[in-house]
C-alpha cells in the first residue's frame, strides 16, 4: 500500500455564517496527480490554503507526510511547492531573478540553487526570456514563470491552484505536460481546476467538490461508473413521429429522451448497440436525419447527476 | 536567508519606478524649483547688499568724504557712493539706480522717493553722521590718525541691524524650505515601509502568501525587508542631501556628517510609520501607499514644506503637534545644525524621533506577528 502524502479529516472552515468547507475528507497517496474538481466557490482554494496553514480552520485535522501541518512546520514546508491561483512574482525582478529569489527561500546552497534554477527555466521553456521583466511576458509565459517559481526547489508535493486560468491553449498544453513530467519524476501533485477536461486529461484520481464537501472520489472511470448514464445520443431529425419516439423509449437501455428544436437526445444506461438500434427505428419510419453524435459521459455529467446542476453553469460565479 | 532576501528586496526597491520618481527625481526637481524660485532671494534682498547712494557736493565736506572713503574701504561696505551733480543724481534716483541722494552743503540733506528699509538706513546714517560730526571734526583736527577708528564706530550702528544668529549660524529663512525638502525625502520611506508589511503578509498580497508558505521565520523576512527599505531610503536621502549641499550650495551648517545623519534618522522614522500603516487592515498595497503619501504630505505641510511660516503658526496655537510631528522634528534636526552650536536641542529632537520609530516598528511587528489568517 502506497504512502499517504496528504490526509484531511473532517475539515470545517466557516466565514461567519458561510460554511466554506463542510467536513471535507481527502486522502492523497504518493505518486498521484490528484484533481480537486469543482465550480468556482466550491471550496477548492480554501482547502488548499488550510492545507498550507495559511488559513485557520474551525475543525478537523490535516497531516502531510504523516505529520500534523502547522504554520511553523518548516521541515514539511521545505518539501512543498505551491503554484498559486494569482501570479505571485516581483515585477521589478527579471525572470531569472524571480526564480532564484523564490528558490532561495528553500535552498541555501548557492551551487545547488543555480542548478535548480536553470532546470526550472528549461522545464518551463523560459530559456529565451530569462532577462525579461514580468510585465514584458504574455499571460501564458507569466503563468509558466509562476510555476517555475513554485517548483524550482524540487518539492515532493506540488500544489497547483488553477494554474491555467487565462492561459492560451499552447501554454496550457505545455503546463499540463509539465505537470505530468513532474509527476513521472516522483512528485505527488494536487491539481485544482474547474476545467473538467484538464482534470480528466492528467489526474489519476479526482475528488469532486461542491459546497465545501467532497461528493465523489475516484478515478475518472470510477466516477463515471457511479452514474446511471453511459451514453448520450443526439440526432438532428426533420420530423419525428410519435410512434417512432415511443419505440425508441421502449428500447432496453434507454432511460430518458428529449426532443427540442428538432434535436433528439437519447440517454442510455448500458448496452453496446444503442446508436444502431435507434437509427434502425428512425429508418423504419423514414425519418430524415441531420447530424448524429454519440457522447460518452463526462465529469460534468457526473457532477450534473449528483448535484442536479452543471459544472459549467456555475463557472464564473 | 537574511542576505538572500535583503539582496533581492534591495534590487526590487531600487528598480521600482515609483521609488525612482518620488525618492530620487522628485526631491531634486523640487529642490531645483525652490532654488530657482527663491534660493537667491535671501542673498539678493534679505542679506544687506550695498545700498547705492548718490552724493551731490555743493560744498566740499572733508569729514564726510573721509567717512565715505572709510566705509568704502570696508570688507562688506554698507553703501556704494556715486559723486555726481544734482541733475544726474535726480535722474539716477528716478530710474531706481540709487536709493537716495545725499546733498553735501553746510549741512547734509537727504532726498528719496520711497520710504523703505534702504532709505531708513541711509537716513539713519545721515542723522548719525550729523549728530557726531562735531566729534569727528574735532578728532580730524586734533588726532587725524584716529579718524578711521571713529568712523568705524559710526558704522557700527547700521551694522547692528544686520542679521546675526546666536552662534553666527545661517539665518536664511528660505533655507527652511530645503530643510523641509530633505525631511520630505526622508519621510518618503513610508512608501517602502508599506511594502515591507504588504509583501510579507500572507493575507495582504500573493507575494506575501508565497513567502508565508516558505520554510522561513517571518521575523527574519521582515527584518531583512526593513533593512533593505532603510538602505534604499538612505541612498535617496544621500542623493538629495548631496544635491542640496553641493549642487545648489545651500548652507545647512558646518557639520555635514550630522546633516546626513539627520536624513538617516528621518528615513528610519518614515519607514517605521509606513510599516505600521502597511500592517493595519486589509486594504490593497496601492490604497495603503496612497494613505501613507497623504499622511506624509500632511505632516510636511504642518512642518512648513508648503507654507514657510506654518511651523511657527502651529507652535503658537498647537505646540504639542510640533513635539510629535515627525516631519517637524526631522526638519528641526536640520534647523538645529544650521543655527545652533550646542546640540542639546538636536538631541531632544533625535530622541523623540527614535521613540516614535520604536513605537511604530513595534506596533507593526505586533500587527504582523500572525502566521495563520482568518481570511485571505
Amino acid at each position: 500500500m502506497s504512502e499517504t502524502v496528504v490526509k484531511i479529516e473532517n475539515l470545517v472552515k466557516r466565514y461567519k455564517e458561510l460554511v466554506a468547507l463542510d467536513h471535507l475528507n481527502l486522502e492523497i497517496k504518493k505518486g498521484e496527480i490528484f484533481g480537486l474538481l469543482g465550480p468556482n466557490g466550491s471550496g477548492k482554494t480554501t482547502a488548499i490554503n488550510c492545507l498550507l496553514s495559511l488559513l485557520s480552520y474551525d475543525k478537523g485535522d490535516i497531516e502531510i507526510f504523516g505529520e500534523k501541518m502547522t504554520p511553523t512546520s518548516y521541515v514539511l514546508k521545505k518539501r512543498i511547492g505551491v503554484i498559486m491561483q494569482n501570479v505571485a512574482v516581483l515585477e521589478e525582478l527579471t525572470v531569472y531573478e524571480n526564480i532564484d529569489f523564490f528558490c532561495g527561500l528553500y535552498v541555501n546552497d548557492k551551487v545547488a540553487r543555480k542548478k535548480y534554477v536553470q532546470e526550472a527555466i528549461e522545464f518551463t521553456g523560459l530559456e529565451e526570456f530569462v532577462k525579461f521583466y514580468p510585465k514584458k511576458l504574455s499571460g501564458g509565459l507569466l503563468r509558466r514563470l509562476n510555476i517555475a517559481c513554485g517548483i524550482a526547489h524540487k518539492p515532493d508535493l506540488i500544489i497547483l491552484d488553477e494554474p491555467t486560468v487565462a492561459v492560451d491553449p499552447q501554454s496550457r498544453n505545455k503546463i499540463l505536460e509539465g505537470i505530468q513530467k513532474l509527476n513521472s519524476e516522483g512528485a505527488t501533485v494536487i491539481y485544482t481546476s474547474h476545467y473538467m477536461e484538464e482534470v480528466e486529461q492528467i489526474c489519476t484520481r479526482i475528488a469532486i467538490i461542491d459546497k465545501g464537501h467532497s461528493i465523489a472520489v475516484g478515478t475518472k472511470d470510477e466516477l463515471k461508473n457511479m452514474i446511471h448514464n453511459t451514453e448520450t445520443i443526439k440526432i438532428e431529425v426533420m420530423e419525428l413521429s410519435d410512434e417512432a419516439l415511443k419505440r425508441i423509449r421502449e428500447l432496453e437501455y434507454v432511460y430518458k429522451t428529449t426532443i427540442e428544436n428538432n434535436l433528439l437526445e437519447v440517454y442510455c444506461s448500458g448496452g453496446t448497440h444503442n446508436l444502431m438500434d435507434i437509427l434502425n427505428i428512425l429508418n423504419d419510419y423514414g425519418t430524415l436525419l441531420g447530424r448524429i453524435y454519440s457522447e460518452q459521459p463526462t465529469l460534468n455529467d457526473v457532477f450534473l447527476e449528483i448535484t442536479g446542476k452543471e459544472l459549467r453553469d456555475t463557472e464564473g460565479q | 536567508m537574511f542576505l538572500h532576501n535583503l539582496k533581492y528586496e534591495l534590487l526590487s526597491n531600487i528598480r521600482m519606478k515609483d521609488f525612482i520618481f518620488w525618492m530620487m527625481c522628485f526631491p531634486i526637481a523640487l529642490g531645483t524649483f525652490f532654488y530657482l524660485g527663491f534660493g537667491k532671494v535671501y542673498n539678493n534682498e534679505i542679506v544687506f547688499s550695498k545700498i547705492p547712494v548718490a552724493v551731490v557736493e555743493v560744498n566740499e565736506d572733508e569729514v564726510f568724504n573721509t567717512t565715505v572713503k572709510s566705509i568704502e574701504a570696508e570688507k562688506d561696505p554698507l553703501f556704494s557712493f556715486t559723486y555726481t551733480d544734482k541733475a544726474e543724481a535726480e535722474k539716477l534716483l528716478k530710474e531706481g539706480d540709487v536709493e537716495g541722494i545725499i546733498t553735501v552743503d553746510d549741512d547734509l540733506s537727504l532726498t528719496f522717493f520711497k520710504s523703505e528699509i534702504d532709505q531708513t538706513i541711509i537716513k539713519s546714517f545721515v542723522e548719525q553722521f550729523v549728530s557726531q560730526k562735531a566729534v569727528i571734526t574735532d578728532i580730524a583736527m586734533n588726532a587725524p590718525e584716529k579718524l578711521p577708528e571713529v568712523t568705524e564706530k559710526l558704522n557700527a550702528v547700521p551694522d547692528a541691524i544686520e542679521n546675526k544668529s546666536p552662534s553666527g549660524g545661517n539665518m536664511n529663512p528660505y533655507d527652511s524650505y530645503f530643510q523641509n525638502l530633505l525631511t520630505m525625502t526622508a519621510l518618503f520611506g513610508m512608501i517602502t515601509g508599506v511594502l515591507c508589511a504588504t509583501r510579507n503578509q500572507g493575507n495582504l498580497s500573493a507575494i506575501g502568501a508565497r513567502k508565508s508558505i516558505s520554510p522561513n521565520y517571518g521575523l527574519v523576512r521582515l527584518i531583512s525587508s526593513l533593512t533593505a527599505a532603510f538602505i534604499t531610503q538612505i541612498i535617496s536621502v544621500i542623493a538629495a542631501t548631496t544635491f542640496v549641499l553641493f549642487i545648489l550650495k545651500i548652507n545647512l551648517g558646518d557639520n555635514i556628517a550630522m546633516v546626513y545623519l539627520s536624513g538617516a534618522i528621518g528615513a528610519l522614522v518614515g519607514i517605521s510609520i509606513g510599516f505600521f500603516i502597511g500592517a493595519i487592515g486589509r486594504s490593497s498595497e496601492r490604497t495603503k501607499g496612497a494613505v501613507s503619501t497623504t499622511v506624509m504630505m500632511f505632516l510636511c505641510f504642518l512642518s512648513g514644506l508648503m507654507v514657510g511660516d506654518m511651523k511657527n503658526t502651529v507652535e503658537e496655537h498647537f505646540p504639542i503637534i510640533n513635539r510629535i510631528n515627525p516631519a517637524a522634528l526631522t526638519s528641526n534636526l536640520f534647523y538645529c545644525l544650521s543655527l545652533y552650536d550646542d546640540y542639546n536641542r538636536y538631541m531632544e529632537n533625535l530622541l523623540s524621533l527614535m521613540i516614535i520609530s520604536i513605537l511604530f516598528i513595534t506596533g507593526g511587528f505586533l500587527l504582523t506577528r500572525r502566521k495563520i489568517y482568518e481570511n485571505l
